[in-house]
This record gives C-alpha cells, structure tokens and sequence, in this order.
C-alpha cells in the first residue's frame, strides 16, 4: 500500500467540497484527491499519489537537474574508466617490448 | 512514463555504483528504511553489484509487517460479523492472523472487501447505509494523511456507519529505537521519500545529530538508492552526519503542509506495538477524542485479545536487521508467499517476500562458514 507513484493531473473537478482529478499513470487513468496540494497544482502537473491521495507535487525543474547531474557524474567515471584501461594497457604493452 | 523511466538508467547506475565503490574505504552499514525501498534493492541486484562496498539492512518499513497480531484478530472478528463491511488495502488480507486471514473469513462467508482508497470505504458506507463500513487503518505517515480524510470527511457529511480500525505507526520513533539497541550496527539510514513528502524531514535532524548518523531521504527508483546510498557513504568518509535530501523533486522540508495539519487534527501519537519488535513508545497514531465516534474499537466494543504467533516465524528478527532472510530455517520450504508463517512473506514490501521472489538466497562464502 505505501508505494507512491508519479502520476500526470487530467483534469480537476470539486466534489461537494473537495478537491478531486483524473490522474493518468502511464495509461491508466484513476480519481485522486488533490484536496492537499490544491494551492500548487493544475492540469498538466506531476503529483505523487498514494493510496488515492496526491501527497506531492513533483518538481519537474528539480528532476531534470538531478537527473542531469547524475548523468554528467556516470559520464565522468565513464571517462575515469576509459583512462584507467588505456594507461593500463599502456603499461602492458611497454612492459612486453623486448 | 516522465520522471520515472529516466531514474531506471543502466549506464547512469553503473556510473554511480563505481562512485560507490570507490568512496567507501570499508563496508559501511546503511539502512533503507521502507520496504518499497528494499524491494527495489533486491529486485535490481544492487547488493549483488555493490559487492560488499556497502551492506544494506532492511528496515521496519512494512506496514503490513509491523502491524501487531492484536490488530489483525481484532480485524479478524470484525469481518466475521454479518452486520460489517470489512474494508482493506489489499494486502492486508493475506497476513496471517491468530488463526486464520481475512481471506479465509471471506471464504467463510464474511463481508471483506479490498479498496484502493479509504474514500472508497467512505462511498460504500454512504451507498449501504444499513451496514456498518470498517476501514482497516494501517500504514506509515504516507497512508495517515488519506485516513484523515475519510474520517474528516465522513464527520463533515454526517455519515453515521463508517469507522476505521486503526493501526497507524510513524518512522522517527522506530528509527531511534533501532539506534538505541545495544547491538545496532547501522552506520547511516536512507529516509523513507514517500514518508518525508507529506512530513518533510525536520524531524530527523535531532535524530541524525544525537546518533551521528547521516539521514538521506531517499526516492525509490534504482537511481534514486544508489544516489542516496551514495551520498550516505560520502558523509560518512567525510565524518559529518547531517540530513540530506536526494529526493528534491518530491520533498521539501517542510512536507506537504495541509497533510500534516489535517493527519494533526485528526489522530494524536499513541505507544504502539509493532509486531516482531514489540511495543515503541509514542509511535503510534490514534484518533482524538473528538473522533471516537469513528473509531471501530470504541463502536464494537472491542476488547484485549489473547494472540499466539507461530513459534518459528523469525520476523522479528528479520526486521531489526539481525538475520537475513535467506537466513531463516523456514524461510522458502515451511514458510513461502503461498503459505506465509508471517507477514514479511505476505507483503509487497516485505524483505523476505522480496527475496523469495526476486531469488536472492544465494549466501556469501562467510556467511556459510561463519554461520
């Protein structure tokens, strides 16, 4: 029950008094409650849903940096590898010249 | 799906574990908390790729785990009345109780019913207004924030045959009690995200400094662990203890700031047990006087139970990190997700079904010969 998924807002309607939407999950469509973050959603935004209740708004400024940065650091320990090998395969063939 | 594919690339993981690798001059022991978390971990082989440059405990962080066996027989009982809808998440029917699971109770003829959401419970009982409707309230502070809701809602709509059987537990207390354990070997914690969304994470700051321990709140996906996992590891190089945020593109500090009034207005901490572990102080929510009304222990008159746990069900063991479990005697030929001795084997976040079903049991040669 406490997985949380990402989930795209549809559309917004109140009922008597609540705040509800259509949520699309990859395809899936589902009714969530939106009454907790009402003040910083819309249509179109991203929200943590669990258990039928958006628990937060997923920042996706925030998301594209993290992921950005995790990248360029995978890149550069990609790089490190690379030189890793090359000096070592460096060193071997120095060390097989006769 | 944007936002959730990309936290699931291979080349950036592999990235990320040699950084891992790299930085820990010695196997630290973290702890994820959740067992969504742990089910992630051990689904993608992260242990097996880490290659004892970190150990990963797995935490308490199953709600369907820690719920206590007074609880389930009390759910039990409920759902064997012919004048109550039994409401639950669908996990929950599988845990084995006492003697039998809500599952069996259905086949008995009991009214069990699985929802998705306790609004859901709430427009049965306005749909079926001669039956009385229980919720089965569990969960961490993630499922608090829906469960007040319900109740708040079913107060604001004048609905007089709802109640919910409440099992609520919260995450800080459970971690201080594992930090205070004489035994605890666990070096830093990876925050449950999900929880940290709607309480932000001031809470953890007193802990992380009065243990010295680095709390990372950590997201769920693959990318999301080793991050978090490696932020842990450069903290701990470094000798800081501080908590850190890997998962800012869903937590703030401050949480989500209506969740926390209403789950506050609704439910006050209570001491709660937690199966396997035992009782932990003021861990527990439980619904204020102002809703008793709506509480289904107060409406059926329930009582203490008397509780018998299998004796060779080692959860509690399991989920303090003391055995793994692969480690467990039963663990795959007397206890499996067909047939669970306990409700680690039963749940999605379960640490024993995550290794029954994700075949993880393979030992490591010091653990065969050391035992």
């Amino acid at each position: 029950m406490c997985l949380g998924i990402p989930g795209r807002i549809l559309e917004i309607r109140d009922d008597r008094g609540l705040m509800m939407g259509q949520v699309d999950f990859g395809g899936v469509r589902r009714e969530v409650c939106l009454a907790y973050v009402a003040d910083e959603v819309g249509p179109g935004d991203y929200v943590v849903v669990h258990v039928g209740f958006a628990i937060s708004r997923v920042d996706e400024s925030e998301a594209r940096r993290t992921f950005e940065a995790l990248r360029e650091m995978s890149q550069l320990e990609e790089l490190d590898w690379m030189r890793e090998v090359a000096e070592q395969s460096l060193a071997t063939v120095k060390e097989s010249r006769p | 799906m944007k936002y959730l594919t990309e936290y699931r690339d291979g080349a950036v993981g592999r990235g990320l574990i040699s950084r891992i690798r790299k930085a820990a001059s010695r196997p630290w022991v973290l702890m994820e908390v959740c067992g969504g978390q742990t089910h992630t971990i051990v689904r993608q082989g992260l242990i097996e790729l880490l290659d004892g440059a970190v150990e990963m405990i797995h935490g308490p962080g199953c709600p369907v785990c820690v719920t206590p066996l007074e609880q389930i027989d009390k759910a039990l009982r409920l759902a064997a009345d012919p004048g109550v809808i039994f409401t639950s998440f669908g996990d929950m029917l599988r845990v084995p109780g006492s003697e039998c699971d809500l599952l069996q109770v259905r086949a008995r003829g009991g009214q069990v019913r699985v929802v998705y959401s306790p609004l859901d419970a709430l427009e049965l009982a306005i749909r079926t207004p001669d039956k009385q409707v229980v919720f089965f309230a569990v969960g961490f502070e993630t499922t608090a924030p829906a469960n007040a809701m319900a109740v708040w809602r079913a107060r604001q709509l004048g609905v007089r045959n709802f109640t919910i059987l409440v099992s609520h537990v919260t995450v800080p207390p459970a971690m201080t009690a594992i930090l205070s354990a004489p035994d605890n070997r666990v070096q830093a914690f990876l925050a449950a995200g999900h929880v940290c969304t709607v309480m932000g994470w001031t809470e953890y700051e007193p802990i992380a400094h009065r243990y010295k321990v680095p709390i990372i709140v950590t997201g769920f996906e693959p990318l999301d662990l080793l991050e978090g996992m490696y932020l842990a590891v450069r903290q701990l190089e470094a000798g800081r203890y501080e908590v850190e945020n890997q998962y800012a593109r869903a937590v703030r500090r401050e949480g989500t700031v209506p969740a926390r009034d209403l789950v506050a207005r609704v439910f006050r901490l209570v001491d709660r047990k937690w199966r396997g572990i035992g009782e932990i102080p003021q861990s527990g929510l439980g619904l204020r006087e102002e809703y008793a009304d709506f509480d289904a222990e107060y409406r059926f008159g329930l009582g203490a139970v008397q509780v018998s746990e299998p004796a060779e069900c080692r959860a509690g063991d399991v989920l303090r990190g003391r055995l793994k479990p692969y480690q467990c005697p039963a663990f795959g030929c007397r206890c499996t997700p067909e047939h669970p001795l306990g409700a680690p084997m039963v749940s999605s976040e379960g640490a024993c079904a995550a290794y029954y079903n994700y075949g993880r049991f393979r030992q490591t040669p010091a653990e065969v010969s050391g035992g």
